[in-house]
């Protein structure tokens, strides 16, 4: 590869988590050498790996501008989008492995559908007792009302909330912070009318009270969703709920 | 890579066609910084623990007369006893600095129609009470006030 004047090459060793489930029992680690421009993101080196090197090597990606949320992997031990993250930031050396907390499908290809199993719990869309006709309108919101939730309408599923999250290694059943957060989203969304019916699932087993707020979700948060706001928030609320459902009776 | 504590983290219901490998997580996890911090935090519970002992034998002492008291105010003034008030109060400082830092983010953006304030007051109002609180604490046990 011939370097185009921008600046100094540099000679990387990557050491890539590797496991084919037709032959491997356990996952190991392979080596690889790559001549890194100076600006490559970590999927850069990946994606030269896979197309000059090793064509055998599985990973995901999809946009390179951290937008699809495709590309999140553990880099030297920390969870990363690898479309966002510069080699720069690294040395000689740089580990990349699959999410943590994650079963591993194929190299750095973990199961999602642990994770989107979760997602549906918290029924992440806007339930209302009565659907509007069309002839009735939109539904209006206030840019007040959407400030409210905003912030966490902004997650891209990239996970690597869960890779971070020290009670998702311990806890199995924990829901986890992207969907915690997801439920919260609607639950503030002034044109949802569900948050007593997620409200109970978050006073539920394994929901936001199984959260001890390490906050290590909202450190590795590639967009600034802030999760362990959401969670905690969500604590609050539920327990609002909680009360308030003993004053006001509310239909089945 | 370790394994997570529980081997089925995020592992679906019903599993697929295809043979995984069992999820894990970095070998020093728990010693970077941040996770440390955290694990520290944790592990102040183990401090309160042993301050809530403590204040059991107070009160034992205190309903077990003069001598006993004395006895206990005297040992004190060990260097053992100094150390762990000394790890109890550093202790204590950690976890309110940790808790205020993180107490404005968690509450909800309203509770009907009250809003909370912006985060740098509530932390301003919180630290004021801990001070506050703090120097009546002194100012009563030291004899001063009331």
């Amino acid at each position: 590869m011939a370097n185009d004047g921008s600046g100094e090459m540099k000679t990387r060793t990557f050491v890539v988590t590797r496991f084919d489930p037709d032959k491997d029992q356990v996952p190991k680690t392979q080596s690889y050498q790559v001549s890194c421009r100076p600006e490559w993101k970590v999927l850069d080196a990946l994606n030269f790996i896979k197309d000059e090197i090793d064509p055998t090597l599985s990973h995901r990606w999809s946009c390179r501008m951290a937008v699809c949320g495709s590309c999140g992997m553990n880099v030297n031990g920390a969870p990363k989008l690898t479309c966002k993250t510069s080699l720069s930031e690294y040395g000689d050396t740089v580990e990349v492995a699959p999410l943590a907390n994650f079963p591993v499908i194929r190299d750095l290809v973990i199961e999602m559908d642990g994770f989107m199993e979760k997602f549906k719990a918290v029924k992440p869309w806007i339930i209302v007792a009565k659907e509007k006709a069309v002839d009735e309108g939109t539904n209006r919101q206030s840019p007040a009302q959407l400030a409210e939730f905003k912030q966490f309408s902004m997650c891209i599923n990239c996970m690597l909330c869960y890779a971070a999250c020290p009670v998702v290694a311990k806890e199995p059943d924990f829901l986890g912070p992207a969907a915690i957060a997801l439920g919260h989203r609607y639950n503030m969304d002034s044109r949802d009318e569900g948050a007593a019916q997620r409200n109970e699932i978050f006073r539920g087993e394994g929901t936001v009270f199984s959260c001890s707020y390490a906050n290590e979700c909202s450190e590795v948060c590639p967009k600034n969703v802030d999760p362990a706001a959401a969670v905690n928030q969500a604590k609050l609320n539920s327990v609002i709920d909680w009360a308030t459902s003993f004053v006001v009776k509310r239909e089945k | 890579m370790a394994r997570p504590s529980d081997p089925h983290a995020m592992t679906p219901r019903k599993p697929g066609s295809t043979r995984t490998a069992p999820p894990t997580v970095p070998d020093d996890f728990w010693t970077r910084p941040r996770m440390l911090t955290y694990l520290l935090f944790d592990a102040t519970g183990i401090v309160y623990l042993l301050v809530g002992l403590v204040a059991l034998r107070v009160a034992w002492a205190l309903g077990s007369g003069r001598a006993a008291w004395d006895a206990l105010m005297q040992s004190f003034a060990s260097p053992g006893y100094l150390i762990f008030h000394a790890i109890a109060l550093v202790s204590a400082l950690f976890v309110g600095v940790r808790f205020f830092r993180l107490f404005p983010k968690a509450q909800p953006a309203h509770i009907g129609p009250a809003k909370p304030p912006p985060p740098a007051v509530l932390q301003a109002m919180l630290y004021v009470a801990w001070i506050g609180i703090t120097i009546v604490l002194l100012a009563v046990l030291g004899g001063v006030w009331p």
